[in-house]
Parts: structure tokens; sequence; C-alpha cells
């Protein structure tokens, strides 16, 4: 049965000829995966493995990780600065020192003549905590503007809201070891196996070994949900009845942790009463799971020896995602499940370092999650940064989603966007549009220059991305993990880090600050900082941490290692050490489907593509399984309609319209379409994007739409391609 | 040697398992003994003479997928595409799916694919230049690129469309089942990415650790009866009775009545529309087009030359005629010869054509490659003896025209025999729709219709311009016209009737041809049937002159249409068994559209614009 040539010819397979393996951590989400990128004998970054014996990732990569060292060499970086005075200008090449003279003195100009709040800082999920750290004290204490926020406004705003309520801080309590120690997990709104595939895969190592309920809640049937035990389709919008529900089932039927309640929490008698009135009959009305269902899924989770919750956009992008974290909380808490081995309140979070920014960038507040309200925390701050405590405001400023409408409303004229791309990511991208118009002076600091906000910028920066840079991400787990320095920034673009410390020369202020020029050197101001805090970080340096291949905070001074972890004492952040039971009655404000408009808009990720497309659009071996906008329809609906599979449709909203491609498929609802959020001039064309009272972040996956075929689907394909540059 | 990290995860190492010593075709999984010739060999990867230690070295080796579990996370396909340095528009692995369901009770059932290294490699038998090798090492099936001369003839005949057709390098490479990696004891890298629990490998007949089922099919996949692939699946979770694809594929899977029973494939009749789509006809085997018609043709018109005579035609005797009776030979050695360089061209690396005659053992492609060969040169030797008997005048006369008459009637074996094995290239069990007799049917009417036809519109322009009458002359090659019309009529007639039963991919590309080109195969019945009166009549009728010359000019230009666009349509029509593709990676449709918009021009859309 062997055929061929009985003279063998050599076997030739590629080889890259990898010399050198440097280590570093995904620079795309925050699961936080270990990366070796392999260098060959010309110093090319030509390879990307998974590090065997890191405990996230176990030698496993997702798609994008797999390919990540192509970053490096993808198409239309941005590798000089770029000034224009008039956006309708054409850009010109500027070194870095006019370009950085010019970012500051519009900075102090804009300052002197409207007030320090006039000019606004942007920022992101995706640089190094280093960096995160130096553009807090640049923005909070050089620059001293109130108006300072991150794009983490529009995914994790409503974790860090929701932990901070019940808790009395942010940080995510458990880690992806519960997967190991949990009897039963419910997943609401969080698709794993395309959203973190990664941490999919570590639930599945432990589903090998043991089986456990898998609940998972959302409106498509997804890949997760399809798999689950349950699958609860709920009614888009209605997490937080489903959840009042569940706990009303739960204290119904006296299944909760009595000691666990009397022990660690307050506003039980508040908190009973109001899920009282949220009995499994009338909460199936409105969230459309049947009664039977909440029922079963309540004695599930409270009889569960330990049970874990994890969550993503599909509770937090909602207008009420802050009170949904806390109807996990409160879950959790009832039940006794915060703080144990497999009984966690867990949000899976989107980007590489959203944690990051969450802990040191001084966005919401001070670095070492200071708060700007407490005095002492000023005052804790100022001295280490040698400035006067006044300096700083005494309440937190602006949301990211609140900058926006000031700049429409002419509050703030002058704006620098790090590293995001809010022409694409932002509801209502006509409106953003507008507001971005209205600038008199838009820096934009990125890796790529063809990223779309740049279309309205001043001045463009040229950034280096991920491994051109040296530095720290925390993950989902509150692991710390470290990025080598593997290739130098492409062209004469610069290191977020180096830019930040250079537009602080061009302050008074700043030059009498000390800002440290590696690093590792920001890192030691961390370890200070964070000493005895909860997010201790003083028992870390860059050598324990590549060693461990990750430590989770706390780590105190003189331990071996971090920890898994918070709460473990039932211990909590508020002035009085307990978490709060906090009643959540729930307001539909949500733009429903209506005769005019009758279809829900959904939105989510594919598992190709991160973000917006900034860097996954530019990889061919990822951009090919999705290399256009397409939308899931339902194929019955579609028939009524006249929609074709593989045609393309046209949506609209009351904010506007978009062509996409349609893809008919069961998994999504007769009265329901599904449009990844990757793509520029497509979903967001479309989005509401209500925002949170709490937290501030825009319900990005509400909304009404309704849909005609494309009659020209010549025009709408040129129309389609024309957005498509990369 | 691979290198095996220090921290490599123990889930990349192939475990130990016991395997049984046949597999279910009753084939031996040890391929072959330690004392064996071809045991203890280097498999001289890159240059590298040692010889890998893992103890199953000689052991049948494959896939296992657990399509249970696979969640289309594309890691096992990026990893191949990693390691083996893919361009985007290259895959050895693809992740497709089919679909079935009621929302929410919506299931969706991935499947990943690469090459499964089969027992009987239908690649290996038809590569023409002996590209492939199955090796004793892990029963390997790997092809070399650095021999394939890029004719695709292996990603027609492999049904899980593993072979993969480089048109920018112009040559085939594939899945080489990173024997690197298992020389030192490693699964291939597309397993040991896995995220999901679904893609693993080992042993053949062996199943992973926490696997039930040994199952040698799921839904979607062709009949492993064709190759005896080495995979396995395991498929335990209950499936709607139909499935269906996202891809353009006009296919469905549906169980029985009951949703028992295998999943049979179905045409999905959408309410498609009957349309020309002449663009559509177009494709990268438009060489092929003309090569089988002018090849058809030629050996039709020296047949009916050379035999006409035979017949009692004195009129195409060389000596009727001695200029037009060469010049036409000349004309139809011309023909070929284009022919031969358009198909020749149409190689991915046409300077390695002599490699075409590599495999005539096993490969259909070899053999009517040779057979072709034999053909022309016989027509060639015959055409100079013809045509210039002068110079060999320093010949015997008998010796001289023994010559001609072996060279003649060789010609006139070899031919037919060519397009025997011509038509063997398109028995292909993965391509339904040319997998019929109809086929040897339409090769031998087109050579009857096509060749009697250009000898007579030949001798007809000949004898008008000489005022002499032809109209005996074409009534008497009327009937071989009218009889090779009369053969492709009704071979189209069986087929096209075979193909709606047998369902499947057969009857989903008659779909295709009734709806699609629905049009365009209506124009193609009709000018058959129109030729077979329209030449009756002018035979009967016994036209002459510059007016019937002109009446068989028309008829046969129609019939010439007629036979290549029902030739085109041949080739545009063929819906290979393989695998679902997803909505955009593997779908047809979507590369068409790319190609059609512009999108294809950007080299990260994943699909290379057209070059014809």
């Amino acid at each position: 049965m062997l055929f061929g040539r009985k003279k063998k010819n050599p076997i030739k397979i590629a080889d890259k000829g990898v010399v050198d393996w440097k280590y570093t951590t995904c620079g795309y989400c925050s699961t936080g995966c270990s990366i070796e990128v392999g260098l060959d004998a010309g110093g090319q970054a030509v390879a990307s493995r998974g590090v065997g014996g890191a405990d996230v990732n176990r030698g496993k990569l997702c798609l994008k990780g797999i390919f990540e060292h192509e970053l490096f060499t993808s198409s239309n970086r941005g590798s000089v600065p770029l000034m224009r005075e008039k956006r309708y200008d054409p850009f010109r090449e500027v070194s870095w020192d006019q370009a950085l003279d010019k970012v500051g003195s519009e900075i102090q100009r804009i300052q002197g003549s409207y007030g320090r709040d006039a000019f606004a800082v942007v920022s992101t999920g995706q640089i190094m905590t280093e960096e995160f750290y130096t553009l807090g004290k640049l923005a909070r204490g050089v620059i001293g503007t109130n108006n300072y926020d991150g794009n983490t406004t529009l995914c994790m705003s409503s974790a860090v809201s929701g932990y901070k309520r019940s808790f009395g801080s942010d940080g995510p309590p458990g880690c992806y070891d519960d997967f190991e120690h949990t009897e039963c997990l419910l997943a609401i709104g969080s698709n794993l196996p395309e959203q973190h595939p990664v941490i999919f895969w570590r639930l599945r190592e432990v589903l090998e070994k043991r089986k456990f309920p898998i609940i998972v809640v959302d409106p498509r049937v997804t890949m997760f949900a399809q798999m689950a035990d349950m699958h609860l389709p709920i009614t888009p919008g209605t997490d937080l009845v489903l959840l009042n529900s569940l706990a009303h089932v739960i204290l119904d039927e006296g299944l909760e942790d009595h000691g666990y309640i009397e022990a660690n929490t307050n506003g039980y008698e508040d908190f009973a009463k109001l899920v009282a009135q949220y009995d499994p009959t009338t909460a199936s009305k409105i969230c459309g799971i049947d009664e039977d269902t909440i029922r079963n899924v309540a004695r599930t989770y409270a009889r569960a020896g330990a049970a874990m919750t994890i969550w993503t956009m599909g509770i937090n992008q909602s207008t009420h995602g802050s009170d949904g974290v806390v109807g996990i909380n409160n879950l959790n808490l009832i039940t006794g499940n915060i703080g144990k081995p497999g009984g966690s309140s867990l949000s899976i979070t989107g980007q590489s370092n959203a944690m990051g920014t969450r802990e040191w960038s001084s966005c919401s507040g001070l670095p070492g999650y200071r708060a700007l309200e407490s005095e002492a925390d000023r005052e804790d701050i100022a001295s280490f940064w040698g400035i006067d405590p006044e300096f700083f405001p005494k309440k937190r400023g602006l949301f990211q989603t609140d900058i926006f409408p000031a700049i429409e409303t002419g509050q703030i004229k002058g704006l620098w966007i790090i590293a995001t791309n809010p022409m694409t990511s932002m509801t209502n991208t006509a409106r953003i549009r507008k507001t971005l118009e209205n600038l008199e002076f838009l820096v934009v600091q990125d890796a790529y220059q063809d990223v779309e906000t740049n279309e309205y910028s001043h001045v463009y920066l040229p950034a280096g991305l991920w491994a051109e840079k040296e530095g720290c991400f925390t993950n989902t787990e509150r692991r710390v993990n470290l990025t080598r320095n593997v290739v130098p920034p492409y062209g004469d673009s610069k290191p977020d880090l180096w830019i930040f410390s250079e537009m602080a020369k061009r302050f008074e202020q700043g030059r009498k600050m000390r800002f440290p020029e590696t690093a590792e050197g920001v890192f030691e101001e961390l370890r200070q900082l964070s000493k005895g805090r909860m997010l201790d970080y003083s028992g870390m340096s860059y050598d324990k941490i590549e060693q461990q291949r990750g430590i989770q905070w706390p780590c105190t001074e003189g331990a071996q290692t971090g920890t898994p972890r918070l709460y473990v004492d039932g211990k909590f952040q508020h002035a009085d050490g307990k978490a709060k039971l906090i009643p959540l009655p729930f307001v539909d404000n949500n733009e429903r489907p209506d005769e005019e408009y009758p279809f829900w808009l959904n939105s989510g990720r594919v598992v190709e593509h991160f973000h917006t497309r900034t860097r996954t659009g530019k990889i061919g071996n990822l951009n090919k399984f999705s290399p256009t906008p397409y939308m899931e329809m339902n194929p019955d609906a579609a028939r009524a309609l006249g929609v074709v599979h593989g045609s393309y449709a046209r949506l609209t909203s009351r904010r506007g319209d978009a062509v996409v491609m349609v893809q008919l498929t069961q998994r999504v609802p007769p009265n329901m379409v599904f449009i990844p959020f990757h793509f520029h001039e497509c979903v967001n064309r479309l989005t509401l994007g209500l925002l949170d009272p709490h937290s501030r972040q825009p319900a990005f996956k509400h909304c009404a739409v309704k849909i005609e075929p494309v009659a020209d689907q010549q025009a709408a394909s040129v129309r389609n391609k024309a957005a498509r540059t990369y | 040697m691979f290198r095996v990290r220090d921290d490599e995860p123990g889930y990349a190492f192939i475990p130990e398992v016991q395997a049984p010593e046949k597999n279910r075709y009753g084939k031996p999984i040890e391929l072959v003994d330690a004392d064996d010739a071809l045991a203890g060999k280097s498999l001289n990867i890159n240059g590298d003479v040692g010889i890998g230690a893992n103890p199953n070295r000689y052991k049948q080796h494959g896939f296992y997928f657990n399509a249970d579990h696979c969640i289309s996370c594309h890691a096992c396909e990026s990893a191949c595409s990693e390691k083996n340095n893919l361009s985007p528009h290259l895959a050895f692995r693809s992740v497709g799916y089919v679909e079935g369901g009621t929302y929410p009770d919506y299931h969706r059932l991935n499947i990943s694919m690469a090459c499964n290294h089969c027992d009987d490699p239908v690649c290996l038998k038809g590569c023409p230049t002996r590209a492939y090798t199955k090796f004793a090492e892990y029963g390997a099936v790997l092809q070399d690129p650095d021999i394939c001369f890029g004719c695709g003839y292996c990603t027609w005949v492999c049904p899980y469309n593993a072979p993969q057709l480089d048109p920018v390098a112009g040559q085939v490479e594939k899945c080489n089942m990173c024997v690197d990696r298992l020389e030192v004891g490693l699964k291939p890298a597309c397993a040991s990415a896995c995220l999901a629990g679904a893609l693993d490998f080992g042993i053949i007949e062996t199943a992973p650790n926490n696997r039930d089922q040994l199952e040698h099919t799921i839904p979607g996949f062709p009949d492993p009866n064709i190759s005896q692939p080495n995979i396995r699946f395991q498929q335990t979770k209950s499936l709607p009775r139909e499935m269906t694809r996202a891809d353009t594929v006009p296919l469905r899977y549906e169980r029985d009545e009951q949703g028992q029973g295998a999943f049979k494939t179905r045409v999905r009749e959408s309410g498609r529309s009957r349309e020309w789509n002449l663009k559509k006809l177009r494709s990268r085997e438009d060489p092929l087009v003309v090569f089988t018609l002018i090849s058809q043709g030629v050996i039709g018109a020296f047949l009916a030359l050379f035999l006409g005579p035979l017949f009692g035609l004195q009129v195409l005797a060389p000596a009727s005629h001695p200029v037009a009776y060469p010049t036409l030979l000349f004309a139809l050695l011309g023909l070929e010869t284009f022919a031969l360089a358009l198909s020749t061209m149409h190689l991915g690396k046409p300077h390695r054509f002599y490699r075409a005659f590599n495999n005539l053992r096993y490969s259909p492609v070899s053999r009517e490659v040779a057979g072709i060969a034999i053909f022309y040169n016989l027509l060639g030797a015959y055409t100079v003896l013809t045509a210039f008997p002068g110079l060999f005048g320093w010949l015997p006369a008998e010796l001289l025209t023994g010559l001609q008459a072996f060279f003649g009637w060789g010609a006139v074996v070899a031919g037919p025999l060519a397009l025997y094995f011509m038509y063997a290239i398109y028995r292909i069990p993965a391509r339904p729709f040319w997998n019929h007799w109809q086929v040897l049917s339409a090769f031998f009417g087109n050579m009857l219709t096509l060749g009697s036809l250009t000898v007579g519109v030949s001798y007809a322009l000949v004898l008008a311009s000489q005022g002499e009458s032809y109209a005996s002359l074409m009534w008497a090659l009327a009937w071989p016209v009218t009889f090779g019309l009369l053969l492709e009529a009704v071979g189209l007639y069986f087929h096209a009737r075979d193909m709606a039963r047998q369902g499947g991919e057969g009857e989903a590309s008659h779909f295709e041809q009734r709806t699609t080109f629905g049009k365009t195969y209506a124009a193609r019945n009709l000018g058959l049937l129109a030729g077979l009166p329209a030449v009756i009549g002018l035979a009967g009728l016994g036209v002459d002159g510059w007016t019937g010359f002109t009446a068989w000019a028309i008829v046969a230009t129609l019939i010439v249409a007629t036979a290549a666009v029902g030739r085109a349509l041949f080739y545009a029509l063929v819906i290979p068994t393989t695998m679902p593709g997803a909505f955009f990676w593997r779908n047809r449709g979507f590369q068409e559209h790319a190609r059609e918009t512009g999108l294809a021009h950007m080299p990260q859309v994943g699909v290379v614009p057209d070059g014809h």
C-alpha cells in the first residue's frame, strides 16, 4: 500500500530560521497569554508561539496571537510625525520636536484661552501599564485637565463601576483556576469561544476531567450557547430582570447563604424587598425566559458547592450595565460565592491592558486605585510626584462618552487621542464626525497612520506598538505580565512612554518633575505607590514576572508569588469592610423594535478580528475569515423582506444607514440581526448608545433598525469596497 | 531534528496507545517491518540526515476530529499557516461548517479538514509527475512542489480539497503531516493548537482519551470509499434532520423522515431563476476547453481524411488533391500544435512539461499526454511523408508507402486511444458531474462531428473554388457528423437523467446547469438539436456551389459554437465533493464576488485576483 518514488527526494518543510525567542504578553485581548516571538538571524520577527510553561495559556494561542509577529511589518504603520493647519489640508512630515512643540503650545493655548479642562485626553486599553501611569502623571500632574479618560468606557466601565459599588473597589475577585473548582458556571453575555478562545480552552480542559453545568445567557445561539447544558435566549436588555428573579427564587426558597450574608454584607433588607417584586412569573414576561427555567437555574446555582458567573459585553454594554454587574455580584454574595475557589464574579475583560489603565492611568482618579475625591490620596500622589495637591481636581471629570458631547457643545476645544479609534468604535458615527470637526486642535497618537480618526487630526504622532516597546499588562485575573522589547519601533515611530515624557518637557511643571526614562524605572514607581495597597506590586520585578510567566496582584514585598483570589477573608474595600447588597429596580429605556424599525440590532466580536481592525484588518491570515462586514439575519425574516443570502442589504436606524452583506442563519431570532462591530462605516452608523447612568458606558447592543434589500447590488458592492481600505 | 522545548506541554505529545493490527479496510497499520528496506531511513527533512526516535514511526497515523467540540476558532488552520509560512490565499487546513434547526434550537457543525493521508491516495495515482509519495514513515502522503508542474489534477481528484494549487507560485502544495514534529513525538501543529478538544492526532484506529467514537464519516464528508482516508470522527450530539451550507454550493444534507440514518447529500433548491451568466463560463480551465475540442476535432479530421478513401471517398485520396490534402494535414498539425501549446501554458510551470509522462503506470493524465504526443508525432511523420515524397526519393518506394501506412494507421489507432485516456481523466469519483460515460460519448461524438465537418468544409471550399461539386462528399461525411451529434445528444440526455437521479454534487451541478446557466444550457441543447436537421437537410438537399458552402459554413459555425459552450459548461459546472466552506473562506461564491468587485486586489482578503 505504499506508493511513489523508491528513491525519495529530501523533504522540504518551511524553516523560518528562528535563532532567538523573546518573551512577551499578547497585546490583543485581556486573556493575557504569554507569547514567545521568534527572531531570525537578521533580527526580523518571523514566528510566534505560546509559552509552554505559562499558566494562562499553557502553550496555546488563538489565531490572533499566532500571527502577532506580523504586526511589526503590517501595512500603513506610521513612521514619521505628520502635521497640518486644517484638517482638510494635506499632511506634511515634520520632526518629532516640531510635532511635540506644536502639541505642547496648542494645549497651552487652548487651556489659556478656555480653561484647563478645555483640553481633553482620551486614551486606550492597549498601551503598557508604565505608559498609562506616565500618561496619568502628564495629564493629571502636568497638563492638569480633568477631562481625561480611556476607551475602557466603551468596554469595561460597567464592570469597574459594578465592582466599586458592590465591593468598594475595582478588581476582579476570581481567576481562571476557578474553573477547576466550580460546580456551576453561569455565563451572561459572554461568548468565550469567539472572544476569549484560550479562556474557553481552559474551561474545556476542566470539562474533560469533570462535568458541571454550564448555563449560557445570550440572545444569540453562539457556539458557547450551543455547547451549554442550558441556553437562555434572553430578550435583549433584560438581564437585570433575570438576575433579580434568580435572587428572588433563591431568597424565596431559602437557598441563600445566611452566614455569609450576615457576616460580610450590608443592605440585605432593602435588597430582599426589591427582589420580592421579581417573581419568575412576572420576570418571565419581561426577559423572555420561562419561569420554570428561571427557578431551575436559580436552584442549580444556589445549590452548587461553588458557583461562578462570567460576563463580558452582553452585560457591560447596556443602559443598566453597571446594575447588571451589581446584580451578578448580588447573586454571588447571597450564595456566598465570592473569594472562594470556584465561586466568583469574574468579568472577562476585553483589551490587553484594560486592567492596567483601571489600576494606574489616573483616568478615573489617581494611580493605584486612588480617588480624586479622597484628600489623603491626592496628598499621597502630589507629594510622590512633587506637585501641589491643590493642582488636582477634587472630583473626577468627564467620561469618554461625555467628553465627545462636551466637544459637540464647545466646552472642550482640543483633544489628544491615544491608541483608540472613536471614528469606528463610538456609537452614531455621523455624530462623532460632526463632533471631531468642531475641534480647534486634534492630535492622534497611534501605531497606524490610516486609523480612521486621523482624518480629523492636526497632528499625528506615530507610536510603536506592542513588543516594539517594553512594559506590563494586567490581565482579566489580575495577572501582571511582561512584554520584553523584541524589535525597535517601526521607522521613526516612538514608544508611547517616550512621547509622554517628551511632552512633559514642553510644560514648565513637567520639566520640574521626574519622568523615568525606562519602563522598568517607571515600574519601580508603581511598586512604591502600590505597597500595602490592595493592588500591591511591591513583591514583583521584571525578571520575577518573566520567570513566573506573570504574577497576580497583590504580591507583597518578599512574597514568593501573587494571589489568585481577592476577598478570601470576606473583607471588602468599603469603609466598613463589608460588601453591599444593592437593590436594582429595572427601568426599560432601550430603543426597542417597533413598527417602523422592527429589528433589534445586536453587535459583537468575531474571533479573527480585534476592535476596529486597525491591526487585524491588515493580517491576511486573519482578515480573510471576514474581510467585509456582514449581518447575521434569520432566514424566515429575510424571506418576508426579499433579502437574499450573500447579497447586500441596507439597514436604517434613527441615526443613519449601513450596507452589509447578508448571512442568513437561524443563529439569530426572527426579530434580531447581528453585525460584528469591527468594521468602519458600518454598525456604528446605526447604533444609539444610550449611556449607563453609573458607568457612562454606551448600550452598543440595543437599538432598533429596519432592513431592506438593495436593488442596485453593484452600487452596494462599490460602497462596501470603498469602506474597506484595510 | 525539530527542537522540543523544555516546557513543551503534555498535550502536544502523541500518546503511546495500543493500536489494532489492521485498519477497518483490512490493511496493516504497521506499514513496514523494522527490517524492511524502507525502514530505518532518514526523512532528510531540510537536509537533516537524522532518523526520528518516534517508536511508532512505521505505523499509519491520522487525524481525529471530534465534531461535538469544534468551535471554529481557526486556531488549527492558523497554526498550520504560521508553521508552513503560507500566504493568506493558501491553506493546507480549513474549517467550514453546516448548520440547521430553527432558533433557538440551532446547531452548527464545524468541520476542520486537511489532508487525510489516504490508504489509497488518489492524488498520488493521478499525479502525472509523480510528485507524490506515500511514506512508510507515519503513512504520510507527501507532495514535492519541486517535482510538481502545476497541472492541478491532484486538486481535481482529491475528495477533500487537500492539495492546494497556488496560482501565484504555479505549483501545488499540501499538508505535510508536520512529519518534522512527528519525528520527535509531537503532534502536528494544528492538533497541538486546537482550543476546543476537537482536533487530535495519533495512530489510526485509536481514539484519544475521553473520546468514544471512531466513525469514518460525518455529515458533509465525502464517501470514504473513494480513497480510504486516515481520519476518524466523533459526532454524538443530536443534529437536526436537515443541515445546510453557508457557502453558495447548492447542497444540503438530509436524514430520513424520522431524522435517522446517515445524512444524504441533496440539492438545495433555492428559488434561483434561469440565467445566461456567460461571463461565468470563463474559468481557469479555458485552455482545456480549446485543447480538448481541437484535439478531438483534429483526430476526427485525420480519421476522416485517412479512412475516407477506404470508404470509397476517392476525392479524399492524397492523389486527388495533391495540394489541398497536405495543406489540410499541415493545418491540422498546426491546430494541434496550438492546442498543445495552450495546454502546456495552462500549467503552473510550463517549462517542466516533460514531466507529464512520469506516471504512465497510474495517471490517466500521463497516458493522455503520451497518447496525444504519439498521435501528434505520427500525424507529423505521416504529413511530412505525404507532403514531400520527393524528399524521400532515396527510399525504396514500397518502404515509403509502407511507412506512410504505418504512420497513418498508427495515428488512426493512437488518436482515439488518446481520447479514451482523455476521457479517463474525468472519471473522478470526487467530481460526480464528470464521472459519467457521457464524457466518452461527448469526446468521441465531438471527434466525429468536428473532424468530419472540418474535412467536409475544407474540401467544399476547395471544390467550390474549382467549380466542382462536393454534394456527394458532404452526403458521405454527414453520416459521421450526424452520428457524432446523436452520440453527444444521447449522452447528454442520460447524463442529465442520471445526475438528477443520483443526488449529491452531481445533481447540484445539474441544478446549477438549469438555473445559473439555465439559458446557456437551453441554448446549447437547442444548438445541438438544430444541428441535426440542419446537417441532414443540407446533405439531403445536396446543396452545392458558393451558396451551399455558405450554408454549410453557417451550420458548422453553429455546431462548433455549441460544442465550445458545451465544453465550457462542462468545466464551469463541476462541483467537487469537497467539505463545506464557510461564509467567506472557501466560499466559491464570495471568491467570485471578491474578484468581480476588486476586493481580491487587497491581498489581505485572501482571494487571488483572476489571471485569465
